[in-house]
């Protein structure tokens, strides 16, 4: 054993002297490569009990996505993007995930974020019901509902948060308190169904419960009666009349509705807050008025961590998912770089000795990115050709065999499909493909070209990935099935 | 002097003037309505009543025969797992047409030219309620 050792060891030894003897070994990606791998060979796997947990899920932003709001956050500092780290991306351990649901090759996000808060895998479009649940069929629900892992961290005396730039009711988030037959019960269940509550009403429940302590988002027309104003200004939607504000209110929880508000809470009760009566402002239209993720993200923070035995708290950028559903590019890669501000911040809020923080996504999209673009190009535009000497990319436009430039991002389907119903019904492109300029790419309502018409850009079943840091978070690794998630985040804050 | 003549051919010539600008100026969009967090902009409270041209998307109808189409800034994606019904956007513009509604795809841009007319309207026929339209308009 001790020879076998010693042989290791210089192995090692004649490895590094061999390297640092390349005629390359001068350069930087050499340098730098050394101290990359010299960071991992420091690495201690953090083996202490998790006190916090905290759960990053950037809806519908897998590893194509995740790319594009790496490239926009480093051009938005003036690099070229491509060597940009976003916050996520040092953390030290990696995995990817299969998000397939119990029945959908592609899934949706409401089973994918059920998966991760019950350590299961569920049917498509339901949330937090066993295998033997159908979706919208309320007579399944009685005897399939699952534990939460929101559930079990309010039992072990931990603190819960759920926090999003969706409404509150939507499938993520709701993924944390909420056990239904059909995800789009927001604020009503069928007449004959009595097996459930609709999402609201589990969430002040859950308030009122002391299961969840905290929650941030959108939505507040689900929790306000038909003909009854919201506090945002719009009109409430419940059919039953219930003001579920109100009664949450009279329940001593904090209710606020801007930033303003939120900012003047206090920690001694709960506080539910909605900025929006459906989903939250996307980062490029956000009014200052309204809290950003990183503000939401702050303030769960503040309050959860007065609990000296912890919390879990999941974190959701909802609408990456929406901007990409709009094949709107540019929105969904400026939320990512919310998204990543607000990893930033809880990363600094926090201790990595004793706090898990995952980031992930729930499910990836039908997004891919073109080529041959050379360094530099804009990722919110048209690609430029690959310069034949220096770094940054030609002043050349890359162009398809039609003639004509495309954009860096695409997507499969959607919206901004390149064949257009024409007056006979049939779906052709009689004039070719759209000449795009770069200011009608770059401009931020700019919908990228795609191939299928779809009156909605679709999800995707590929990969996404998973970064983590703190305790166990070295269990994440390979490729694993998305249910894993909370296996590991029980297993984090139960270690001895 | 300003004769009777005159001031009648004066009052022609303002809203004749008004469209020939309306028609040369670049075209506006629906987002050039709004500030963030939805109030009108100062240009569109300045515009109010004038001839104005837009540029955006129609949205599909509400009805076949409706008197009016819903102008959008981008093409109207309908997401069943964004929204658990019907959904406008916020920067929209309704579009109260001078004559009948020939459907565009929801995915070809379009340009409509008429009067701008701010303030809340609920319209009889679909119960649709528009705070900001363009009326007696063209489009193409």
């Amino acid at each position: 054993m001790k020879l076998l050792t010693a042989s290791v060891l210089a192995l090692a030894s004649a490895t590094a002297a061999f390297a640092q003897d390349l005629p390359q070994a001068s350069s930087q990606w050499f340098t730098d490569g050394q101290a990359a791998l010299q960071e991992k060979l420091n690495r201690q796997p953090n083996t202490g009990r998790a006190k916090n947990v905290i759960l990053f899920i950037a809806d519908g932003n897998g590893v194509a996505s995740n790319y594009m709001n790496r490239l926009w956050a480093g051009q938005q500092e003036g690099g070229m993007g491509d060597d940009y780290v976003q916050p996520q991306e040092a953390f030290p351990n990696l995995a990817l995930v299969k998000t397939y649901n119990i029945n959908a090759q592609t899934p949706d996000s409401a089973p994918t974020a059920g998966a991760m808060n019950t350590g299961v895998k569920q049917r498509f479009n339901l949330i937090n019901l066993g295998e033997n649940a159908i979706h919208d069929d309320c007579s399944t629900v009685a005897g399939n509902e699952l534990t939460l892992f929101s559930e079990m961290m309010s039992d072990a005396g931990k603190s819960v948060g759920a926090i999003t730039t969706a409404r509150l009711t939507h499938a993520t988030p709701a993924a944390v308190y909420a056990k239904t037959a059909n995800r789009n019960w927001e604020d009503e269940v069928p007449a004959d169904c009595s097996a459930q509550t609709d999402i609201a009403s589990q969430l002040v429940n859950a308030l009122e419960t002391g299961v969840v302590d905290i929650a941030l988002g959108g939505g507040a027309r689900y929790f306000v009666p038909k003909g009854t104003a919201t506090p945002n200004g719009g009109e409430g939607h419940r059919p039953d009349g219930v003001n579920l504000v109100e009664m949450a209110q009279s329940n001593g929880i904090q209710y606020v509705s801007d930033k303003a508000g939120l900012d003047a809470t206090t920690n001694d009760k709960p506080i539910l807050g909605m900025w929006t009566d459906s989903h939250a402002s996307y980062e490029a239209d956000r009014p200052e008025t309204e809290p950003s993720l990183a503000d939401m993200t702050r303030k769960a923070i503040d309050y959860l961590g007065q609990n000296e035995n912890g919390f879990y708290l999941e974190i959701e950028a909802g609408r990456v998912d929406h901007a990409n559903h709009d094949t709107n590019a540019k929105r969904a890669m400026i939320d990512g770089k919310a998204f990543s501000d607000a990893v930033a911040l809880a990363d600094e809020l926090t201790d990595d000795a004793d706090t898990l923080i995952i980031v992930t996504a729930d499910h990836e999209h039908a997004i891919a990115m073109n080529g041959y673009c050379g360094r530099g190009t804009p990722i919110d535009g048209l690609c430029y050709d690959v310069a034949q000497t220096g770094i940054m990319h030609s002043d050349d436009l890359v162009l398809g065999d039609d003639g004509k430039p495309y954009t860096v991002v695409g997507y499969l389907n959607g919206v901004g499909s390149v064949m257009v119903e024409q007056a006979d019904g049939k779906f052709t492109a009689p004039e070719g493909r759209p000449e795009i300029t770069q200011e009608e790419a770059q401009d931020i309502d700019y919908v990228q070209q795609s191939l299928i018409p779809k009156s909605s850009e679709t999800h995707s079943g590929v990969d996404v990935a998973l970064y983590a840091k703190g305790p166990w978070a070295h269990l994440f690794d390979g490729t694993i099935e998305q249910n894993v998630i909370f296996h590991v985040m029980d297993y984090a804050v139960t270690a001895e | 002097m300003l004769t009777r003549r005159n001031l009648v051919l004066a009052a022609l010539a303002v809203p004749l003037a008004s469209r020939v600008m309306a028609e040369r100026a670049e075209a506006m969009k629906p987002r050039d309505l709004y500030e963030k967090g939805g109030a009108f902009t100062e240009r569109a409270r300045a515009l109010d009543g004038q001839r104005v041209r837009f540029e955006g998307f129609m949205a599909p109808p509400l009805k076949a025969d409706a008197a009016f189409f819903v102008m959008t800034q981008r093409p109207m994606a309908v997401c069943p797992f964004c929204e658990s019904e019907a959904e406008w956007p916020d920067d929209i513009l309704a579009v109260y047409i001078r004559r009948r509604l020939d459907v565009h795809p929801f995915n070809v841009r379009i340009e409509a030219t008429g009067r701008l007319e701010l303030g809340r309207f609920v319209d009889p026929e679909t119960g649709f309620l528009s705070m900001v339209r363009v009326v007696d308009a063209t489009y193409g």
